[in-house]
């Protein structure tokens, strides 16, 4: 419906429209949940199918690479030179490396990764799997005695889950790089004082909480590809909407989880 | 293109690891420094000689008897420290963190593996300092006092046990 | 009419899109071995009638039944099983973009029965000999194909592995009548080489008397005759005759 339809609707009976749209969006999550648990199995159980998991592996891993660094370096870069000027507040400039090193792996690095992959990897996933609905090449694989869950979702699922997490240490790396490079060529700290101060003070959940994350947020970013390209109905249009809605709730869920999960690991450290 | 990534992410890891100073740790040997206070130390903190990064504090238990604090120092092997050095438990600045810097003696002997650290001298409470040197006891002091106290930790003439 | 089980029947099927009837109580079947082609205007279920044959799409009323037994609720292994007697082409071809066109044709061979890429590869390119097309076709992609290309090799995908039955979903729609007749000529041959039941939909009326032994028609989502594809052109039954004789107004009247 166009926007003049939909204000109409809102302002007739506004009652009937919140109730109808929470309805919907219970009947989503319900949906979203059922698919999630059918790719979930497909990919956990066999058969599996090997060559369609490292396609995906190459496909979302590898050839994310080079948007995960470029995000990662300006990204640990601009943070490194906002936080010394914090720093310079409290005449504490010297913490830099430390704080920069503790945003980049507890967030930065994980999140920022993500969200280049929901705009990457989801969208190409929704479009691909949504044309091959379009095309009726689904039912043609189902009557090949193929099911779509174990030869087209369970792959991308499980390399979602285990390239997510390389990818955040990655950016981890490149990030903290990008910072260790404005501190040493633009803000004159000695290289060797910031990395050993990086290094020390670190401790090893800060990255791995990070990763925990990345994983989940790998897993968000394939299953909302996969359930909107499966699900996507109308032809042209229709594939163009799937992939739409994938990279918008690939990341409205990846910044949800991400507060979440670090509630969760805040609250677990204490 | 994803291969560069790939290389720098690996290059600047190794460069890290070997400027950090954190080597294989396997081959470190274990010695143990005995503390009235250990403050805010705590295990991964660095061991270091002259400045130099020399290995990690890996443990920091209280002995039950004496009440004093253990802490185990993981050092690189190819260090040896003669068995009369001094071990401090220092920081870099008012916002640095608590390390272990370990003043060389002048032996002929070194500590052996599992052996012990006998001079040691504790975390200084800093804040307690300036407390005790704010808190009303003569108007004239106060003004040159804060002054005085803000100078680095490993400066303050301190208790040794 | 023989008494013996049909192959595939449709009971008193039914099925609503929207809250809009396109299947109202079909009631068809097919002898094993015949070819019957389902005719019918567009929009009118023809689709439906496959996809609820085949379980792709769940019927909201009565049954299915296969070889006599009731296909409607059969789990989702069952089901494999049953996709493995039967070959579907259809209506784009629905070749996988991203794999070779002899990967496309021995799909079923590889990911479903185990066999070795080697031997999958030789049979899909007797499967290609079979449709008349060249072996140097096989490592192409199916968007190097023409679309007449692109329905031999579907043809091929849906007749490799010699299923019990064929469906083909408007097998000629959209090519050049040369195109079409080949295909056609295609279908019947392998449909008789193999023996299969076959089943076919389509607005072709030439495609509909060159595959098939009998014609049944789908309007209002009730099949309003049938008869052996001889008597198409003869038959008294207006609708039919509308159809045939393509004229715009008669019995059967389209929303446009």
């Amino acid at each position: 419906m166009t926007a003049g339809e939909a204000a109409r609707k809102v302002a007739t009976n506004p009652v009937r429209v919140l109730g109808r749209s929470t309805l919907g969006a219970v009947r989503m999550v319900g949906s979203v949940g059922v698919f999630a648990v059918r790719g979930v199995t497909a990919a956990l159980t066999p058969p599996w199918f090997f060559g369609q998991l490292m396609r995906q592996f190459v496909a979302i891993g590898f050839f994310s690479l080079p948007v995960v660094g470029l995000t990662a370096i300006f990204t640990g870069a601009a943070l490194a030179l906002n936080i010394f000027t914090g720093g310079g507040r409290f005449n504490a400039e010297q913490v830099m490396p430390q704080i920069v090193a503790l945003g980049i792996t507890r967030e930065l690095g994980p999140v920022l990764a993500s969200l280049m992959l929901a705009g990457r990897v989801s969208a190409a996933i929704a479009a691909e799997i949504g044309a091959m609905r379009a095309t009726e090449q689904i039912d043609a694989m189902r009557t090949l005695s193929t099911d779509p869950f174990r030869y087209l979702v369970g792959p991308r699922l499980l390399a979602g889950v285990l390239m997510m997490p390389l990818l955040a240490a990655v950016a981890d790396t490149i990030g903290i790089a990008g910072g260790w490079l404005v501190a040493t060529r633009v803000l004159d700290f000695s290289s060797a004082v910031y990395i050993r101060n990086t290094l020390d003070f670190l401790q090893g959940w800060d990255i791995g909480s990070g990763l925990v994350k990345a994983a989940v947020f790998g897993f968000i970013v394939a299953l909302m590809g996969c359930y909107h390209g499966y699900n996507a109905k109308g032809g042209a249009r229709g594939v163009g909407r799937a992939t739409t809605h994938a990279v918008v709730s690939s990341a409205i869920l990846i910044f949800a989880s991400d507060y979440l999960l670090t509630t969760l690991f805040t609250h677990a450290a204490q | 293109m994803g291969v560069v990534v790939l290389a720098l992410a690996a290059g600047f890891l190794t460069y890290s690891l070997s400027v950090g100073g954190v080597h294989m740790k396997r081959g470190n040997y274990e010695i143990a420094a005995k503390f009235g206070e250990a403050g805010s130390l705590a295990p991964g903190a660095a061991v270091s000689v002259a400045g130099v990064k020399v290995g990690t504090v890996s443990e920091i238990t209280l002995e039950p008897k004496t009440f004093l604090a253990v802490a185990k120092l993981s050092i690189d092997p190819t260090v040896k420290l003669p068995s009369d050095s001094t071990a401090k438990i220092t920081s870099d600045g008012i916002l640095g963190g608590a390390h272990v810097s370990i003043a060389p003696g002048a032996a002929m002997d070194d500590i052996k593996p599992g052996g012990q650290i006998e001079n040691t001298q504790g975390a200084v409470d800093l804040f307690g300092l300036i407390g005790s040197v704010i808190r009303p006891q003569g108007g004239g002091s106060d003004a040159a006092a804060p002054a005085a106290a803000p100078a680095p930790a490993a400066s303050q003439p301190a208790v040794s046990y | 009419m023989t008494d013996a089980i049909p192959k595939l029947a449709w009971k008193g099927v039914s099925k609503r899109f929207e809250g809009r009837p396109v299947l109202d109580g079909l009631d068809l079947s097919v002898a094993p071995g015949r070819s019957l082609v389902i005719i019918g205007g567009s929009g009118q279920g023809k689709s439906v009638t496959i996809k609820t044959a085949l379980g792709l799409m769940r019927p909201d009323a009565g049954k299915i039944e296969l070889d006599g037994k009731n296909t409607v609720n059969l789990s989702e292994s069952a089901r494999r099983k049953l996709f493995s007697r039967v070959g579907v082409l259809f209506q784009g071809a629905a070749l996988f973009d991203s794999l070779t066109v002899w990967e496309n044709i021995a799909f079923r061979l590889i990911n479903a029965d185990g066999v070795p890429r080697k031997e999958a590869k030789e049979r899909a390119i007797e499967a290609l000999e079979q449709v008349r097309l060249a072996p140097d076709v096989a490592d192409r992609f199916p968007s190097e194909l023409s679309g007449g290309m692109q329905k031999r090799a579907g043809l091929a995908r849906a007749v490799v592995a010699q299923p019990e039955i064929l469906f083909f979903d408007e097998p000629t729609t959209g090519l050049d009548p040369i195109t079409a007749a080949a295909i056609n000529e295609l279908i019947s041959n392998q449909v008789r080489r193999l023996g299969s039941t076959a089943v076919s939909i389509t607005h072709d009326l030439a495609s509909a008397q060159t595959i098939g032994d009998e014609i049944a028609m789908l309007h209002g989502g009730k099949i309003i005759w049938r008869g052996p594809a001889a008597e198409l052109r003869t038959t008294d039954n207006p609708y039919v005759r509308q159809f045939v004789e393509g004229r715009a107004d008669g019995p059967i009247s389209h929303a446009v």
